[in-house]
C-alpha cells in the first residue's frame, strides 16, 4: 500500500461517492498490508464497540463545530433514520477507516520507508529493486513474512502468548479514536478524550509483559520486566507534563485542546507564529518528547528489545503472523505518539502558518506524525541506547521532577499572571 | 547534550548530502585491481605438467594425471575449496595457470566446482583484461614471449 | 635485587649472559639444564617445581607476563615451555621449559602464579594431553567435552569416531565416550554445576549469551549467571570456530604453506598474522628482509591494523548505540577504502598472502604515482573521518554514560590476565612490540604508543581511535620513504630457497604486535621442510580471559560493551 492508496481513500471519503463502495475498496487494496485480515478487522470492530458509545454521546452533547466522523458517514449514507443501529454501523465503518489509514501507513513505514530513512542516514541507497522507489517491497515483505512458519516454543504460556501480539496493535489503533484528525475526522471526541488516548496507549505494556512472560525465554522474560519499568518510569512524567498542556486549555476534550491552539501567539508583519503549546511552552514540549521517546520504546530507549542485549526482548520467539503483529503494533504506537505530538503540542491538523490552509487539515496531521516518524528514525540512526538502570534513574531523578515542576509552573503562570 | 547534537548533526548532514557508497551490483560491474585473485584459467598449450602448483598447493585444491610417460592427461582444479592464494601461478614457469579477476562464479552442487581443463581454460577474463602484463610486466620477456597476445587458447 | 635495577637492564643488552648467568644463580639447583631457544635463554625444571620457580621469576626477576604456554609431545617426553616476558621489556625473555614423562604426563600448575595460565593449560590439556595438577579448573576448552583423545599428541587416531551425545541421552550400559580416567576431571564442570546449583537458588538465572546472538561477534558463547541483569559470572565458551590451524601449519610447508593460512585467524585485521609467522620463520632459518621489502611490510601491517580498528570502532558502536547506528556504517565506508587501496597492492580485499619468507610479493602497483595519490588521499581525508567518529561515538554523553567507569580492567589485573593490544594500553600498560620489541621499519619511524588510564570500555574505544591516528603517521612517513627510494634498490625480496629446512630441533618464539594484541608463533623444528610443533598465541584469546573480571557485577548492557571493547575475533580466539 502506498500513500497514493492513502490519498484516494480520503478524497474518496470526503467526496460524495458511493461510500460503501470505498470501503471495500480499500479493504480489497490492503489485502496487501492488511497482515493478519482477521487481526485488522478484529482490531477494527473493538476499536468501534469501545468507542462507538463515546461517539454517540459526545455528538450528542457534544458542544464541536465539526461533525464527527460517524455522523458524517452515517448523513453520507442515509443512516439516520435508523436509530441506533444507523449509528452503529457508522461508527464501525469510521473506525474500519480509521484503522486502515493507519494500518496503511504503518505498512509504508515498516518496510520501507523506515528503511529508506536508515540507509539516508547511513549513505545507502536501500530498497530500489521491487517497484518504483522499491515500493513495492512492502508487497513481498507482506508475502514473505505471512508465509512462514508459525513458531510456538515448548512451554509457552498459550492463550497469554497467543493474545499478547494482538493487545499491541489494538491498544494503539483504540487510541486512535480521540484524536482529531482534521477535516472532521475524528471518532469520537469525549470530555475525557486525552485521557482515553493515554489509557489506551498504556494497554501495550500489558501486550509486552504478557509476551514476555509466556514465551518462555529469558531473553522474552528480561525483555518484558524491562518494559513495564521503563513504563512505569515514563508514564507518570508523560501523562503529568500533558496535565500542563491541559492547565493552560482548561479541557481534556481533544478537539478543544487543538482549538486553543489556533490563535496567533505573536504577529509580526507576515509572520505569525501561532500559539502552539510548543511554541508557548518548549520545555514541557521537550520533556513530553523524550518521555513520547520512552514510552513508545524508540533509541534511546529502545531497551526492552535491545537487539544486541537481549536479542530482540519481548519478541524474540514470536515469528510470522504474530511477528508482523508486534510489528505493525510498534509502528502503530510510533505514530500514535506522533499524534499525541501533534494534538498536544503541534496545533493538531492546523497549518503552520495560515497562508497554507489550503491543504487539507488531515495532510498537515499526517505531515507531523511523519515528521515525529523520521524523528524517531534519526534518532535510532545516531543516539546511543542507555542502560535499564540509567534510564530508571532518569525517569525517576529527572524527568519526573522536570514535569512536575514544569506543572506548577505553569500552574503559576496560569494562575497567577494570565 | 552537545555530544549528542553533534552526533545528530554529523548523521543529518550525511543523510541531506544524499551521497551513497553503494556499488548497484550486479547493475554495475565492480572495479577490480589488476592485482585481483579470482577464477583460475589453465592453457593446456603452454603447461609443461611440471606438477610444481600441485605440490606447492596448500590445500591440495589442484590436482594432475599423467600417463606413464609424463603426459598430461587431467587438469582439475577444486575451484570451490581454493583460498586464492596464487601460489600455482607464482611458481609457474610457464604462466599456464593464470588467476583472472573473475570473481562470478556459481555452481548447484560442490561437485560442479571441480573444473576439469577444459572448463578452466573457458574461464572468461573479467572485463576484458588480462592481468598478466599489470602483474609482471617483465615477466614475458623471462619467459620469451616478448610482445604480443598471450595465447590462451 | 640487581635484577630490576634499571641500569642494569641497559646493560643487558649489552652484557647478554650476565643476564642469563644471573637467571641461573636465581633458579639454582631448581634448574636441570638448559634448552636455550633461539630467542630466549630456557631452563627446564622439575614438573613439581613449576610454581616455586615461575614464583621467582615474576617477583624477583620481574617476569609478570606469561606470554603463551606451549604444549607438545616429544618420542619419549611431554614438554610444557612458558614463555616469559616482561611488560616494560619485552625483549627479556625467557623460556621455562617442563618436561614431563610419558606414562604420567602430569605437571604442577603455573595458575596461581599468572592467571591467564588458567585457559593456556586447558588449551594444552585439550590438544596435547598434559594433565595440570592443582588446576581449577581443568575441562577442555577448544574441543566439546566428549571428545575423545588429544589431537596434537603423537598417538592421535585422526579416523577414529567422534561420537558425541548428550548427557541425557547416554546409555547406561555403554561405555562412557566422553573423556573421563584422568586427574583434571575430578576439577571439571565446577561453573556448571556450579550453575546449577545457583538456577535452582531463586535469586539467580542461568542465561546463555550465544553461540547465535547478536552481539558475540561470531560464534561465542558465553555462559552467565545473572542476579536480576547484574552479572554474578560470566564464563566464555570458545571452541565453536576451532579449524585445527595449527595442525594444519603443521602440515605445511614453511616456504609457502603457512603463511596463506595465517590470514584466516584474524581476519579482520590479517596482516599482522602474516608477520608473526614470516618474522618465526626467518628467525627460525636466520632469513635476511631487504631494507625495502621491511617499509612495505611495515605500511601494509599499519593498513591492516586500521582495518581491524575500523571494524572494532565500528561493531562497538553497534553494541552501544543498537543495530542501525550510522557509525557501523561509516566505519565499513573508511574500512573499504582501506580495502581498496589494499586490493590495488595485494590483490585480496581480505585474505592478502602479501607476505612471503625474506620479503613481500609485490612491489607498489604501477603507476606508482597514481597509488600514492589514493593513499594520500585517503590521509588526507582520514582526520576528518575521524572528527566525525569524534562527533558521534567518543563526545556523545551518552556513550560515556555508558562507557565511562564500566568493565573495568586495573592494571595488575590486565597483566595477571595476560592482557596484549589496545586492551592492555587502555589499562595504562604502557607495552608496544612495535616500539618494545622493534621489528620491520618501526623503529626507525615516528610514532607514538597510544596508553590511556581509564582501564574502561570508553578508554579502549579511545586507545582504537588514536591508533589509527597513529597508523596513519607511519604510513605517511613510509609512502614518502618509498617515493624515494631509489630504483635500483627495490628488492621486495631477498634469495630464499625454494624448500627450506630449518636445523633438527631448534625452537623459536616470535612475537608481533597485532591489532588485537600480541600474536606469536612458537615453532620447533625437526629438519624437515614442515614444522614439527607450531603453536600460535593469539592476542584475541586472551583478551578474552580478562572478561569475566571485567564484568563481573556489571548489568548485561556492559556485558555487551565489556566484549564488543575488547574486540575479539573468533578466527583468531579458537583458531
Amino acid at each position: 500500500m502506498s500513500g497514493v492508496d492513502l490519498a484516494s481513500v480520503l478524497l474518496q471519503q470526503n467526496g460524495s461517492g458511493n461510500a460503501t463502495g470505498n470501503a471495500t475498496n480499500a479493504t480489497a487494496g490492503n489485502a496487501t498490508n492488511a497482515t493478519a485480515g482477521n487481526a485488522t478487522n478484529a482490531t477494527a470492530g473493538n476499536a468501534t464497540n469501545a468507542t462507538a458509545g463515546n461517539a454517540t454521546n459526545a455528538t450528542a452533547a457534544g458542544p464541536t463545530s465539526e461533525t464527527p466522523l460517524p455522523d458524517l458517514i452515517s448523513g453520507l449514507l442515509g443512516l439516520d433514520g435508523f436509530g441506533i443501529w444507523g449509528d452503529a454501523v457508522a461508527a464501525l465503518l469510521g473506525a474500519f477507516l480509521i484503522a486502515n489509514v493507519m494500518l496503511t501507513m504503518t505498512a509504508v513505514a515498516g518496510p520501507w520507508a523506515k528503511r529508506k530513512i536508515t540507509a539516508a542516514f547511513t549513505d545507502r541507497i536501500a530498497v530500489n529493486r521491487i517497484g518504483p522507489f522499491g515500493l513495492l517491497i512492502i508487497v513481498a515483505d507482506a508475502v514473505r513474512l505471512l508465509s512462514k512458519e508459525l513458531i510456538v516454543p515448548e512451554g509457552a504460556d498459550r492463550p497469554a502468548w497467543d493474545l499478547a501480539p494482538i493487545i499491541l496493535p489494538f491498544s494503539a489503533l483504540l487510541g486512535f479514536a480521540v484524536i482529531p484528525m482534521g477535516s472532521g475526522i475524528q471518532l469520537a471526541d469525549p470530555e475525557t478524550g486525552l485521557v482515553f488516548a493515554f489509557a489506551a496507549a498504556s494497554i501495550a505494556s500489558l501486550g509486552l509483559v504478557m509476551a514476555g512472560y509466556a514465551s518462555n525465554n529469558k531473553y522474552s522474560m528480561l525483555g518484558g520486566l524491562r518494559s513495564i519499568a521503563q513504563n512505569l518510569a515514563y508514564e507518570i512524567p508523560l501523562v503529568v507534563t500533558a496535565a500542563s498542556v491541559v492547565i493552560f486549555t482548561g479541557t481534556l476534550r481533544m478537539s478543544e485542546i487543538v482549538a486553543v491552539q489556533s490563535q496567533p501567539l505573536i504577529e509580526a508583519g507576515a509572520l505569525t507564529i501561532p500559539s502552539w503549546f510548543a511554541f508557548v511552552n518548549p520545555f514541557a514540549f521537550v520533556l513530553f518528547l523524550v518521555a513520547n521517546m520512552a514510552e513508545i520504546g524508540r533509541n534511546p530507549f529502545d531497551i526492552p528489545e535491545a537487539p544486541t542485549e537481549i536479542v530482540a526482548g519481548y519478541q524474540t520467539e514470536y515469528s510470522s503472523v504474530y511477528f508482523v503483529l508486534f510489528y505493525l503494533g510498534e509502528f502503530i504506537h510510533i505514530f500514535l505518539g506522533g499524534a499525541l505530538m501533534a494534538v498536544l503540542f503541534l496545533g493538531g491538523a492546523a497549518p503552520p502558518v495560515p497562508a497554507l490552509g489550503f491543504i487539507p487539515g488531515f495532510v498537515w496531521f499526517v505531515i507531523k506524525i511523519w515528521a515525529f516518524f523520521l524523528f524517531t528514525q534519526w534518532c535510532r540512526s545516531a543516539v546511543p541506547r542507555v542502560r535499564i538502570d540509567q534510564l530508571i534513574e532518569i525517569g525517576w531523578k529527572g524527568m519526573l521532577e522536570l514535569a512536575f515542576a514544569n506543572l506548577v509552573l505553569t500552574a503559576i503562570i496560569v494562575g497567577v499572571i494570565i | 547534550m552537545i555530544g549528542i547534537l553533534k552526533g545528530m548533526a554529523t548523521t543529518l548532514k550525511h543523510a541531506l548530502d544524499g551521497e551513497t557508497f553503494t556499488v548497484e551490483y550486479p547493475d554495475v560491474a565492480p572495479e577490480v585491481s589488476p592485482r585481483f585473485r579470482g577464477v583460475h584459467k589453465f592453457s593446456q598449450e603452454r603447461c609443461i605438467w611440471c606438477r610444481q602448483c600441485e605440490n606447492v598447493c596448500p590445500n591440495d585444491t589442484i590436482q594432475i594425471v599423467t600417463d606413464s610417460s609424463r603426459n598430461g592427461e587431467q587438469y582439475n582444479l577444486h575451484i570451490g575449496q581454493c583460498i586464492y592464494c596464487r601460489l600455482c601461478e607464482e611458481v609457474c614457469p610457464v604462466d599456464a595457470i593464470l588467476l583472472t579477476q573473475n570473481f562470478e562464479f556459481t555452481a548447484d552442487t560442490k561437485d560442479e566446482f571441480v573444473y576439469n581443463k577444459e572448463q578452466l581454460k573457458n574461464v572468461p577474463w573479467y572485463k576484458d583484461i588480462d592481468p598478466l602484463n599489470s602483474r609482471n610486466p617483465d615477466r614475458g620477456a623471462w619467459i620469451g614471449e616478448g610482445e604480443g597476445e598471450v595465447d590462451y587458447q | 635485587m640487581s635484577l630490576e635495577d634499571p641500569e642494569k637492564e641497559q646493560q643487558g643488552a649489552l652484557e647478554g649472559r650476565s643476564r642469563e648467568d644471573e637467571l641461573a644463580d636465581l633458579l639454582g639447583e631448581r634448574a636441570l639444564s638448559r634448552d636455550d631457544h633461539k630467542n630466549a635463554p630456557a631452563f627446564v625444571i622439575r614438573p613439581d617445581e613449576v610454581q616455586d620457580v615461575l614464583f621467582d621469576l615474576r617477583d624477583q626477576a620481574g617476569y609478570d607476563f606469561l606470554s603463551c604456554v606451549t604444549a607438545q609431545e616429544y618420542e619419549d617426553r611431554y614438554e610444557s615451555i612458558y614463555h616469559l616476558k616482561r611488560y616494560d621489556n619485552p625483549m627479556d625473555e625467557v623460556s621455562v621449559v617442563v618436561p614431563t614423562s610419558k606414562q604420567n604426563p602430569v605437571s604442577q600448575t603455573a595458575e596461581p602464579v599468572y592467571k591467564t595460565a588458567d585457559w593456556h593449560e586447558r588449551e594444552a590439556y585439550d590438544l596435547v594431553g598434559i594433565d595440570y595438577e592443582g588446576h581449577p579448573d581443568l575441562r577442555r576448552i577448544l574441543l566439546p567435552e566428549t571428545w575423545q583423545g588429544h589431537p596434537l599428541s603423537l598417538d592421535y587416531d585422526q579416523d577414529r569416531p567422534q561420537i558425541v551425545t548428550l548427557r541425557e541421552h547416554a546409555n547406561p550400559l555403554e561405555e562412557d565416550q566422553r573423556a573421563s580416567g584422568t586427574g583434571a576431571n575430578a576439577h571439571s564442570n565446577t561453573v556448571e554445576s556450579g550453575a546449577v546449583d545457583d538456577a535452582a537458588d531463586s535469586d539467580t538465572m542461568y542465561l546463555n549469551i550465544g553461540p547465535h546472538h547478536p552481539a558475540t561477534h561470531g560464534v561465542l558463547h558465553l555462559k552467565t549467571i545473572l542476579d536480576g541483569e547484574q552479572v554474578v559470572d560470566v564464563e566464555p565458551d570458545i571452541g565453536y570456530l576451532h579449524r585445527c590451524e595449527e595442525q594444519m601449519a603443521q602440515q605445511g610447508t614453511y616456504r609457502y604453506q603457512i603463511i596463506p593460512y595465517s590470514d584466516r585467524w584474524d581476519y579482520t585485521a590479517n596482516m599482522p598474522n602474516e608477520w608473526a609467522v614470516a618474522r618465526a620463520i626467518e628467525d627460525l632459518a636466520d632469513l635476511e628482509v631487504p631494507e625495502y621489502a621491511q617499509v612495505l611490510r611495515t605500511m601494509a601491517t599499519e593498513f591492516g591494523r586500521m582495518l581491524g580498528h575500523f571494524l572494532a570502532v565500528g561493531t562497538f558502536a553497534l553494541d552501544v548505540y543498537g543495530d542501525f547506528t550510522a557509525i557501523f556504517m561509516y566505519a565499513i565506508r573508511d574500512r573499504e577504502k582501506v580495502q581498496n587501496i589494499l586490493e590495488d597492492l595485494t590483490g585480496q580485499r581480505m585474505m592478502f598472502y602479501y607476505f612471503r619468507l625474506g620479503g613481500v610479493v609485490w612491489d607498489l602497483p604501477e603507476p606508482r604515482e597514481e597509488w600514492f595519490e589514493k593513499v594520500r588521499d585517503f590521509l588526507d581525508e582520514l582526520p576528518s573521518a575521524l572528527e566525525e567518529y569524534h562527533d558521534l561515538i567518543s563526545q556523545n554523553e551518552i556513550l560515556q554514560l555508558r562507557t565511562v567507569g564500566k568493565g573495568m580492567l586495573p592494571k595488575e589485573t590486565a597483566k595477571q590476565y595476560g592482557a596484549t593490544g589496545p586492551v592492555a594500553r587502555a589499562s595504562g600498560i604502557d607495552m608496544d612490540l612495535r616500539r618494545d620489541d622493534p621489528y620491520g621499519y618501526y623503529d626507525e619511524l615516528d610514532w607514538d604508543v597510544a596508553v590511556e588510564d581509564g582501564c574502561d570500555n570508553y578508554s579502549r574505544l579511545l586507545v582504537r581511535l588514536r591508533e589509527v591516528e597513529e597508523s596513519a603517521k607511519i604510513i605517511r612517513q613510509c609512502i614518502d620513504l618509498l617515493e624515494d627510494w631509489p630504483e635500483e634498490e627495490r628488492t621486495i625480496q631477498s634469495n630464499v630457497p625454494r624448500t627450506i629446512r630449518p636445523d633438527d630441533d631448534t625452537e623459536t618464539y616470535k612475537a608481533v604486535e597485532a591489532a588485537k594484541g600480541e600474536m606469536g608463533v612458537y615453532i620447533r623444528s625437526d629438519g624437515t621442510d614442515t614444522p614439527a610443533r607450531f603453536k600460535i598465541r593469539a592476542g584475541c584469546f586472551n583478551n578474552l580471559h580478562t572478561l569475566a573480571p571485567m564484568s563481573n557485577g556489571e548489568y548485561i548492557p556492559d556485558l555487551v560493551a565489556a566484549l564488543g571493547s575488547l574486540d575479539i575475533v573468533l578466527g583468531s580466539v579458537d583458531r
